[in-house]
This record gives C-alpha cells, sequence and structure tokens, in this order.
C-alpha cells in the first residue's frame, strides 16, 4: 500500500536535496483528483541521489520502467548518466526528474518552489504558477482537468484574498 | 496607465472564466473551495484516504 507522507518523511530524514512537482503538487495546492505516484525534481549531482537512494534503500526501491524492474544500486560513476528516475518502493511509485519542461533544470525549478510545513517537515513544492506553466508546456491531454482544477484554485484563493472575511452564505 | 488597467481587467475576466470553465468542464469547484481552506497536512491525508480507497478497489476486482 502506497504511504506518500512516510516517502517523503524518508528524503526528508534522509537530506535529499527535492521540490514536489507533477499531480501530487497540485495535491498539495488543493487538487482534488487522486495521483499514484509522487514526481519530484531533485539536483541529480551524485552525492544528492546517493542520499536518495540510502534514504530509499530499506524501501526496496527498483527501477520501475526496466523489465526485469532492476534493484536501484547507483554509484558515483553511474549517477552522472542519469536524467529521470522511476522508480518502485513498498510504499509508492517515485519519479525523479532532473528538469521540468517549461521552467528548466534543477536550479530554476527550486527558485520557482515554495516552503510548506507538512506536519513536522518542511517540504519545497512548486509555486502554484509555476505548476500550471509546466502542466501546459507539457500539453499532455490527461493534464486537461489538471490544469481546469490548478486554474480554479488559482481564482479562488486571489478572490479569497481580495475578500478574506467574507460571511459563508 | 488606461492600458494597465486593461491589463488588469482582462486578466480578472481570464480568471473569473477559470471557475466557468472548471464547472463547464464538471469540476465540482466548491471540492476546491473546501480544500483551499484545509491545511497542506489534511490535504495530503485526505489524499491518501482516497488513494487507499482506490488501491482497495482495485484489488476486490481483481480477486
Amino acid at each position: 500500500m502506497s504511504d506518500f507522507s512516510k516517502l517523503l518523511e524518508r528524503l526528508v530524514a534522509g537530506g535529499v536535496d527535492f521540490v514536489i512537482v507533477g499531480g501530487f503538487a497540485g495535491v498539495v495546492h488543493g487538487c482534488t483528483y487522486v495521483t499514484q505516484d509522487i514526481d519530484i525534481c531533485c539536483d541529480f549531482s551524485p552525492a544528492n541521489l546517493l542520499r536518495l537512494q540510502q534514504a530509499l534503500a530499506e524501501l526496496h526501491p527498483v527501477h520501475r520502467m526496466t523489465p526485469s524492474r532492476k534493484k536501484l544500486a547507483l554509484t558515483e560513476k553511474t549517477c552522472k548518466q542519469l536524467k529521470n528516475l522511476y522508480l518502485d518502493t513498498d510504499i509508492g511509485q517515485l519519479d525523479c526528474l532532473s528538469s521540468i519542461d517549461g521552467l528548466g533544470d534543477y536550479r530554476k525549478v527550486k527558485q520557482a518552489s515554495q516552503l510548506i510545513d507538512v506536519e513536522d517537515m518542511q517540504l519545497h513544492a512548486l509555486r502554484l504558477d509555476a505548476l500550471i506553466e509546466s502542466k501546459k508546456a507539457l500539453s499532455r491531454p490527461r493534464d486537461k482537468e489538471a490544469i481546469l482544477q490548478l486554474e480554479a484554485i488559482r481564482k479562488l484563493k486571489s478572490e479569497k484574498r481580495s475578500h478574506p472575511q467574507q460571511p459563508a452564505i | 496607465m488606461v492600458r494597465s488597467h486593461g491589463k488588469r481587467a482582462k486578466s480578472s475576466s481570464r480568471q473569473k472564466d477559470a471557475i466557468q470553465a472548471a464547472i463547464d468542464w464538471g469540476i465540482d469547484v466548491s471540492m476546491l473551495s473546501d480544500n483551499i481552506r484545509r491545511s497542506y497536512a489534511e490535504r495530503i491525508r485526505r489524499h491518501q484516504i482516497a488513494l487507499d480507497t482506490v488501491d482497495k478497489l482495485r484489488k476486490a476486482k481483481h480477486r
């Protein structure tokens, strides 16, 4: 069974430098759909990827796109050849991306992120505007509803800011 | 100045359309509205409950 909070806790505890992006970032911003995996954009330096591997070690991470579901066994040398990692673990799927369409590399993605408090954790998640931009850049039909939800959320939030103490109807 | 007001009005009308576009697509905007009043932790917790339910239904279907 997936447990996204625990997966994120592991990454934070392991000192992995990452930003939540994709569908799960939409959930963070208030979207109501259900997503089956967590997408993160992370620093693809060998040091960070090895921290990620260590953080997930007890969760039996495998490359889920390989036919034999190869065990995650990164070395400093193999890290340098990677651009994305599509993993499955005992508690959920995790996609690690080195860049995001419409935004750029990890440095730019981190600049477009905000810090959010989730219980005892502080996480970086893509800001709403940047998330909409990245979803639009992909031009995938399956993102249509997500974009509509995110744009509606942006509008609702701006209305809330304009009328902060509007009485309930 | 006039131009800048025009730009703002256009942007505001585009944003107004965002709600209508969501409704037209069949999205329950009241659920979005409820959700943005919740904390990040609560949104993630509720998503997890929904995901667990989807997993259970999927497993039941394959039994």
